[in-house]
């Protein structure tokens, strides 16, 4: 199912694709946040599953970060519920233990090492000191524990982040836009860890404004715009719904439009050439072939599914650039 | 695309790692310690505490001390004994305000509340870790204070000892009113969520407004004087008040407690129910 699921009723969930109780998983109930006359999240249900990678997706303002403020108890919802193992994140005794987040890469004091930052973190949850550097290792950032913060570049802060969230072991992890500011070595290394996190049968949920990330990454998206959700499907099925595809094909004359006219297809004139819809490119050689006519060219077309996402969150795309310029540059 | 079959996942208790009971405030207290002594500021701040305090206390009794002797004298050496500790309370308001605003300026704050849900925990924690180092330090300052200055004042005979009206009390109390006025910081600073600003309203309301107050007219005026929380609070770090008008030291540090709880229950009730 790809569209967004319709609004839950009060008296609880539909079982049938639902996780049982006891798995990690977080569980979002008609959750509703409103600044003010401004609503950023609006009556939003969707569940993270364990063992796989669930994707975040939205444009900027869409209501991705303000959710998952919500899932780990930061801002009060002005309705709605959600529940992260079945409780709410303030009920849990240990909650580093039981979910790690990455909220932003600079929610760090400047001037403490990052040694320090995870030692304070642990002590507050009866987290073994030795699990520290453990987790420093982990990130790769052994080498600079002792160095101050505010030395470290981008990436490394984002690291230290990634170590902040691991440092419980958790079962669910949460990461908020994880890959801004690497390097593309790192990006890789983001997604080599969420994808093994959620094959160690973890709950990963990942957000990005990047669907060309999430394609390399997630297994199930769920897409936010404007507040409200999109599409919540796996992503093979995201990709045959959204990603439409179309044969090219180059000729000379009228007469291979008629005979695919013909054969029932959709043909679209456009600069000389045909956008075939309805027929495969087997077909479409075939059909040519049989009545004996000459194709300069024949490709099998798929929009990608930047295209996809752009096409369906384009109407709630909080700001767009004036000049139409793209959308998926944008830093956040 | 990569898009891996679900199936090879294991099935992973949620709560594995979790503990049967909650890690007790004992955890928090200490979360808060390490990250209160891991930054530089704070180090800083007490040696600057220190320094001020003591130091400018030794000065002014060893230029003074020779005119408190003299026949002109019309204040007493006990007014000078704890002199140097009036700067000395601007970097525990300093030390006060960073303690918050640090975390709010830098979003670390949801850091430590998705850390320690329980925000009442965490104020706690906060006040006990500031109020308490701020109360050993202004203690300790004060006497180093007093026995710098006392060994200039002693030589003029005009030397006050340990055991004269008001003059522990006041040693005591430079630690205690030190850690008030930490907390008071702190409380703004949870309100206001910004350094320059918290930093500011409390200093020109403890060192500027306080003084200023004096000039309103009639009883009422007179009053509100007095009962401001730097005039209320400070005379309990003296033996002697420069300003005759403040109020009796642990009358008025009874007021100046009840305005930081006051505070402090105010910020409370914001903090929690705030988004972080």
């Amino acid at each position: 199912m790809c569209r967004a699921p319709a609004r839950r009723e009060a008296s609880g969930h539909d079982s049938s694709d639902s996780p049982d109780r006891g798995a990690a998983m977080i569980d979002v109930a008609r959750l509703t946040k409103q600044y003010g006359a401004k609503t950023a999240v609006d009556g939003v249900s969707f569940t993270v599953a364990p063992g796989r990678v669930t994707g975040f997706l939205g444009p900027n303002g869409a209501g991705k970060s303000t959710t998952m403020r919500m899932v780990l108890g930061l801002d009060r919802p002005t309705a709605g519920s959600v529940t992260v193992n079945g409780r709410a994140y303030r009920d849990s005794p240990a909650p580093l233990r039981e979910v790690g987040a990455l909220l932003e890469a600079r929610a760090l004091h400047p001037g403490r090492s990052a040694r320090d930052h995870l030692r304070w973190l642990a002590a507050s949850n009866r987290i073994p000191v030795a699990r520290v550097d453990e987790v420093l290792g982990l990130v790769g950032l052994e080498a600079v524990a002792g160095t101050r913060v505010g030395k470290f570049s981008l990436g490394m802060g984002q690291r230290l982040g990634i170590a902040v969230a691991l440092l419980g072991d958790p079962p669910v992890v949460v990461l908020d836009e994880p890959v801004n500011g690497l390097d593309p070595e790192g990006i890789r290394w983001v997604r080599t860890l969420a994808r093994r996190l959620a094959a160690e049968g973890r709950t990963v949920f990942v957000s990005s404004h990047l669907m060309s990330e999430m394609a390399l990454t997630a297994d199930h998206l769920v897409v936010i715009g404007r507040g409200r959700i999109l599409a919540d499907c796996s992503m093979p099925d995201f990709i045959a719904e959204h990603a439409a595809s179309f044969v090219r094909v180059r000729t000379q004359g009228g007469q291979v439009a008629d005979v695919l006219r013909g054969a029932g297809a959709d043909v679209t004139p456009v600069d000389g050439e045909l956008h075939v819809q309805g027929l495969d490119a087997a077909a479409v050689g075939e059909l040519v072939g049989d009545k004996g006519l000459y194709l300069h060219e024949l490709t099998l077309v798929r929009s990608s599914l930047e295209d996809a996402f752009m096409t369906l969150t384009a109407s709630s795309v909080e700001y767009t650039a004036r000049d139409g310029a793209e959308l998926a540059g944008a830093t956040r | 695309m990569t898009v891996t079959a679900a199936s090879s996942t294991v099935a992973l208790d949620p709560r594995r790692n979790v503990p049967g009971t909650r890690p007790g405030f004992s955890s928090t207290l200490h979360s808060e310690w390490i990250k209160f002594w891991s930054v530089r500021s704070t180090t800083w701040s007490a040696v600057m505490l220190f320094v001020l305090g003591a130091g400018l206390t030794a000065l002014i009794c060893a230029t003074n001390a020779e005119w408190l002797a003299s026949s002109e004298a019309d204040e007493s050496p006990g007014s000078f004994i704890t002199f140097g500790m009036t700067f000395a309370q601007i970097t525990a308001v300093v030390l006060g305000t960073l303690t918050v605003t640090a975390e709010y300026g830098t979003g670390m704050i949801r850091a430590t509340l998705a850390a320690t849900p329980r925000r009442g925990s965490v104020l706690l924690a906060k006040a006990l870790v500031l109020s308490g180092t701020l109360f050993v330090l202004g203690t300790v300052t004060a006497f180093a204070g007093y026995f710098a200055g006392n060994w200039f004042l002693d030589r003029e005979g005009v030397g006050l000892a340990l055991t004269d009206d008001g003059v522990l009390r006041s040693m005591v109390g430079s630690g205690l009113y030190m850690a008030g006025l930490g907390l008071f910081a702190a409380a703004v600073g949870i309100l206001v969520r910004h350094t320059a600003a918290a930093l500011s309203a409390v200093l020109a309301l403890v060192f500027v407004v306080g003084n200023m107050a004096f000039l309103l007219p009639g009883a009422w005026g007179e009053w509100t004087a007095k009962l401001m929380p730097g005039n209320a609070g400070s005379p309990i770090a003296a033996p002697v008040s420069f300003n005759p008008e403040l109020m009796a030291p642990w009358p008025g540090f009874a007021v100046f407690a009840a305005e930081v709880l006051a505070l402090l229950a105010v910020a409370w009730v914001v903090f929690a129910r705030r988004d972080a």
